[in-house]
């Protein structure tokens, strides 16, 4: 690994001095598990690394009423996963988190790590879109609140700038009557997604109020298909709509050929993975 | 400027003083400063399992993991499992169960099963299956390597020995 010069910052503030000061070569260090990898192959070269995990309050999940609940930039992926909390309000969190295989990974890494890598096979980043999530970040000049969607820009490259962190992401609470369901389709569970889909449905009395798709390894970020999404809001549940609904998300995608699929295998692979993440979302809204 | 000091570490109950780099993994820190040879690095990139010691407790990665910024943690590696002689119950256990072909995988399997016995001293199989998922054995002896696990766990609840 290339020489840096590190930092141990006690403060978000002291931080965001550090990563205002050195810009673009400064890295910040959570749980590494990305990070230091890629610095040993060269893939990304920090001159400056900044480890948040010595500042004190950054990691904890808390339930909070109004809006749900709220988990910290150093909220370990385990300790989301075992949270009984996350389990019962946001069953798809749990499952994306839960289908990762190395356990090693889970305990160093942070989901708000995962997210800022901003690679659009992120199962975690396809579960939080669907679930409504934004972002706390933070600043030299304070805090802004930003919508998951928002936070992505394009491949690798997220709406952070410089002297920026992600500091809380806030989960909604879920409405009464909200069903979700997340799939993938990978290699093997040891790997990342070739394609995954994940769905929160709110319905009452069979008509659909409120709907999230998000479609993930499908395109330069994780996306909603918002056209498929308009579609399908204030129909009838039918099984005629989801079809069209998944066939008009499939066309939202622009996926690429690469070692784990081909395009066209992905951009099929969609229209299945959101049709039953539409079926099983309902199931688990009217269940 | 890239600064080279002298930091302390505790690895397996005794201290260390070591001069660092912050670009040295832990994983070069045991190996290459300590003699500690045990621990395995196959991959080099996270994703094998081999190179797992425990951090406070929690299973890591030790060469993914900057040895500057667990300084002041507990570390444990293999060679901190045996009282002396008498080996710890899953190391017993991987013996006795035929458990080690090559062995190159086996401290980071170790290490990682002891992490979920700490946590869990009587799994099932399928989380047994579950908690060794990011340990990877290319020899292809997953079910003896399962075998061994759970055997030790009986060990462990029957209060042998550690």
């Amino acid at each position: 690994m290339k020489p840096f010069e590190y930092f141990e910052p006690r403060t978000v503030g002291e931080a965001t001095e550090i990563l205002s000061n050195y810009g673009e070569k400064a890295q910040i260090l959570s749980g590494g598990v990305d990070l230091i990898p890629r610095m040993q192959k060269s893939d990304i070269q920090a001159e400056y690394v900044v480890n948040i995990q010595k500042i004190s309050g950054l990691e904890y999940i808390e339930p909070d009423e109004k809006e749900g609940i709220t988990f910290g930039a150093m909220s370990r992926l385990r300790s989301i996963e075992v949270s009984k909390t996350i389990q019962n309000k946001y069953p798809i969190l749990y499952e994306a988190i839960h289908q990762i295989t190395s356990v090693q990974a889970k305990y160093m890494g942070t989901a708000v790590g995962n997210l800022c890598v901003a690679t659009p096979a992120s199962d975690v980043a396809t579960s939080l879109f669907a679930l409504g999530a934004q972002l706390k970040i933070t600043g030299l000049k304070g805090e802004r609140i930003e919508p998951i969607e928002k936070f992505y820009v394009d491949y690798r490259l997220t709406s952070l700038k410089r002297g920026e962190m992600v500091t809380e992401v806030v989960l909604p609470n879920p409405l009464p009557g909200t069903g979700t369901a997340f799939f993938n389709l990978v290699r093997t569970h040891a790997d990342i997604a070739k394609i995954s889909a994940a769905a929160a449905i709110l319905v009452q009395n069979g008509i659909c109020r409120e709907v999230r798709i998000a479609i993930g390894a499908a395109a330069p970020t994780v996306f909603r298909a918002v056209k498929a999404e308009t579609l399908f809001t204030g129909q009838k549940i039918t099984p005629e709509v989801m079809n069209e609904a998944a066939e008009t998300a499939a066309g939202e995608t622009k996926p690429i050929t690469d070692l784990r699929s081909t395009a066209r295998y992905r951009k099929e692979m969609a229209r299945v993975l959101v049709r039953r993440a539409l079926e099983k979302a309902l199931e688990r809204a009217t269940g | 400027m890239v600064k080279k000091e002298i930091v302390s570490f505790k690895i397996n109950g005794r201290s260390y003083e070591v001069i660092v780099t912050p670009n040295m993994t832990l994983y070069e820190l045991l190996k290459e400063q300590l003699d500690l040879t045990g621990t395995k690095r196959s991959c080099g990139v996270g994703e094998c399992g081999s190179c797992t010691v425990l951090v406070d407790g929690n299973p890591t990665l030790a060469c993914s993991t900057l040895a500057i910024a667990v300084r002041d943690k507990e570390i444990l590696t293999i060679e901190g499992l045996a009282k002396g002689a008498q080996l710890h119950p899953l190391q017993q256990a991987f013996v006795d169960e035929g458990a080690i072909q090559c062995g190159f995988c086996t401290p980071g399997m170790i290490m990682m099963a002891k992490a979920l016995l700490d946590e869990n001293p009587q799994p099932t199989r399928q989380e047994v299956r579950e908690g060794l998922g990011g340990n990877l054995c290319r020899c292809t002896g997953y079910v003896k390597i399962i075998d061994a696990v759970l055997a030790a766990a009986e060990t462990m609840r029957k209060g042998g020995s550690q």
